[in-house]
């Protein structure tokens, strides 16, 4: 028999008995529409994690100070330490940085927010854009002028825009100009990294820390393959610089960047496969279903496989008719299931702001699952199925 | 004298009743003849069922021979035996044994859909077997939605579509009224007219009384032979 009279066959049967259909397609459609669901989400924060986190800037090591000396808060960086970094040649751009808190006032409006010091490499190192005006350059750092640099986020708290470039704002009680506004980066959650106020670092130690120690330093490496290298280089060049013993530890810390990424790569990848998992056990459920209704549906049939065999059917005739029906179930329900799915995951994409990933292998996956499924339960009822004696099976009532 | 379409020599049939055979056939020797019309009669026990089964190649002798149309039926395995019978056999049961929520057309086309004749032909086909039985209108309705009368007409029209070299009719007219049954005994004599080869297996010897000869079964055994055969 063709695959065509087959399907034939089992739309026809499907047809008289929609309803059992729908509900044995159900467990299917929930199965795949789960698996495809959460693995969309899954891939979905990864994406979005992975894109946050190359958004803090790419080939990124962050110097920090650690401890101080015997709880001393003073940090152990200084200028001439990011200087110093600046020198070696596996190194793009470093912008030393230093920190601290104030309200900043313009036009009446004020907010509270991050008073970031720090030099002219800071866009390129921290993967930032001007939107408006310019940003720091090494002649503002040298003759602390007083220019600021607004995140998007504080300057559309003071409602600041393109057109109040070159006006004064306050910082803590001093006046500042306004020079440039930053693009927003966006991300949600955690700490908003458009909400800051640029200024140059030498304005920061001398109005608002004091002393010449920086709070951290970002390093941006020329080479993504030479993170380790350069982490290593600079590590060295610290400890020289701090005049460490070879027994001293560490009085600064180097966080990688990537390091970061491939652990939230790692762990959001496990939890796709997590999900996956949990939900491919509904699928596995979907296909219990399956097997469970064509087994009754053979127990049902068994005077109309006798027929079928008095008239010429062949074992294999039955055994193709009874796998052809649960593979249409199948399929049938893993088709629904995908666009249920991909729906789902969109939606959910949608609540948690970030793109809607489409993974074609999610697909291709899905649709071989569900015929495995389909094939897997399908089998040992058609076998029965095709295994009855015909003079029984027209003698069943 | 032509080749027998059934040459049973010393058939038996035995089953395992707790260990011990029972022979349900105990050495049956037949001849049917191309366009005979022979009913096999017996009463419940004598071995009609287990007559119609072999028959029907959907059960094996224990031992002897059965030829069917010319083919040994022992050398074939269950597949051998459903394609002979969808080449050679058209079956009508007493309980019609049509499929359920099927249309006529549908059932009476299934046995060319075991043979792998094409959709168009095989619908032609089944449809010119409906109207020969007078069911031209009826091509479209379900089992349940005809009488018992018809759907015997329908299993009639089932039996013929694929022009098989045997109509095996068992118990044709027990499940219906003496009219309807009638009919079908009509249809069959009919049949029997235009050549074609019919076994009818019953309990009732008016009803066998319209082939040309008439087996009697007793005890597994043929007690007695009426009528004029064509060969032997």
């Amino acid at each position: 028999m063709s695959v065509l009279e087959l399907l034939r066959l089992a739309f026809s049967r499907l047809r008289t008995h929609r309803l059992r259909a729908a509900l044995t397609m159900l467990g299917v459609i929930i199965g795949v529409a789960s698996v495809v669901a959460l693995v969309g989400v899954g891939q979905g924060s990864t994406t979005n994690i992975t894109a946050r986190l190359n958004g803090l800037g790419t080939n990124l090591l962050t110097i920090s100070a650690t401890g101080g000396l015997g709880g001393n808060a003073t940090s152990t960086l200084d200028l001439e330490d990011a200087a110093a970094i600046g020198e070696l040649t596996s190194v793009a751009g470093v912008a030393p940085e230093v920190s601290t808190s104030a309200t900043v006032t313009a036009g009446g409006e004020s907010t509270d927010t991050t008073i970031l010091g720090t030099t002219e490499a800071y866009p390129a190192v921290r993967a930032y854009e001007i939107w408006q005006g310019s940003f720091l350059t090494d002649i503002t750092v040298d003759r602390e002028l007083r220019v600021a640099v607004l995140g998007s986020t504080t300057a559309s708290d003071l409602g600041l825009g393109a057109e109040d470039l070159g006006t004064e704002i306050e910082i803590g009680g001093l006046p500042f100009t306004l020079i440039g506004i930053l693009q927003p980066k966006g991300g949600t959650g955690g700490a908003d990294p458009d909400d800051q106020v640029l200024v140059p670092i030498s304005v920061v130690q001398k109005y608002f820390v004091g002393g010449d120690s920086v709070r951290s330093i970002g390093v941006s490496v020329a080479d993504a393959a030479q993170m380790d290298a350069a982490n290593a280089e600079i590590s060295s060049l610290l400890r020289e610089r701090h005049e460490l013993g070879a027994t001293e530890d560490d009085d600064f810390s180097v966080f990688d960047q990537a390091q970061l990424l491939e652990a939230a790569e790692s762990i959001s990848g496990t939890l796709t496969l997590l999900l996956g998992g949990i939900a491919s056990i509904s699928l596995i459920v979907g296909g219990i279903g399956i097997m469970n209704i064509m087994l009754v549906s053979v127990r049902e049939r068994t005077r109309e496989i006798g027929i079928r065999k008095a008239v010429g059917a062949r074992g294999r005739d039955i055994l193709a008719q009874f796998l052809v029906e649960a593979l249409t179930l199948s399929l049938l329900g893993g088709l629904i299931g995908i666009v249920t799915g991909l729906a789902a995951s969109a939606a959910i994409g949608q609540l948690a702001g970030w793109d809607f990933a489409f993974n074609p292998m999610t697909l291709v996956v899905a649709v071989l699952f569900s015929l495995a499924v389909g094939v897997l339960f399908g089998v040992w009822p058609a076998r029965q199925a095709a295994r009855l004696d015909p003079i029984s099976a027209l003698r069943y009532e | 004298m032509s080749a027998p379409v059934l040459r049973l020599r010393d058939v038996q049939r035995h089953y395992q009743m707790g260990g011990t055979p029972v022979p349900a056939l105990d050495g049956v020797s037949l001849d049917v003849g191309p366009g005979e019309f022979i009913a096999i009669l017996g009463p419940s026990g004598s071995g009609k069922s287990t007559m119609m089964n072999i028959l029907g190649c959907l059960d094996r002798p224990t031992a002897g021979s059965y030829e069917l149309a010319g083919t040994p039926v022992a050398a074939l395995d269950d597949d051998g035996l459903a394609q002979l019978r969808s080449r050679t056999i058209g079956f009508i049961f007493q309980s019609y044994n049509l499929l359920p929520r099927t249309t006529a057309l549908e059932n009476v086309a299934t046995p060319l859909l075991y043979q792998g004749v094409g959709r168009r032909e095989r619908m032609a086909r089944a449809r010119a077997a409906l109207e020969r039985l007078g069911l031209g209108d009826r091509i479209d309705h379900e089992p349940t939605e005809l009488s018992g009368g018809q759907q015997q007409r329908v299993a009639v029209a089932r039996a013929i579509v694929a022009e098989p070299a045997l109509i095996l009719a068992d118990e044709p007219t027990g499940n219906l009224d003496s009219h309807a049954g009638a009919e079908v005994m009509a249809l069959l004599r009919e049949l029997h007219a235009a050549g074609r080869t019919i076994v009818l297996i019953t309990h009732d010897a008016d009803v066998a009384a319209t082939a040309t000869r008439q087996v009697h079964l007793l005890d597994g055994r043929i007690a007695s032979i009426d009528g004029v055969g064509l060969a032997s």
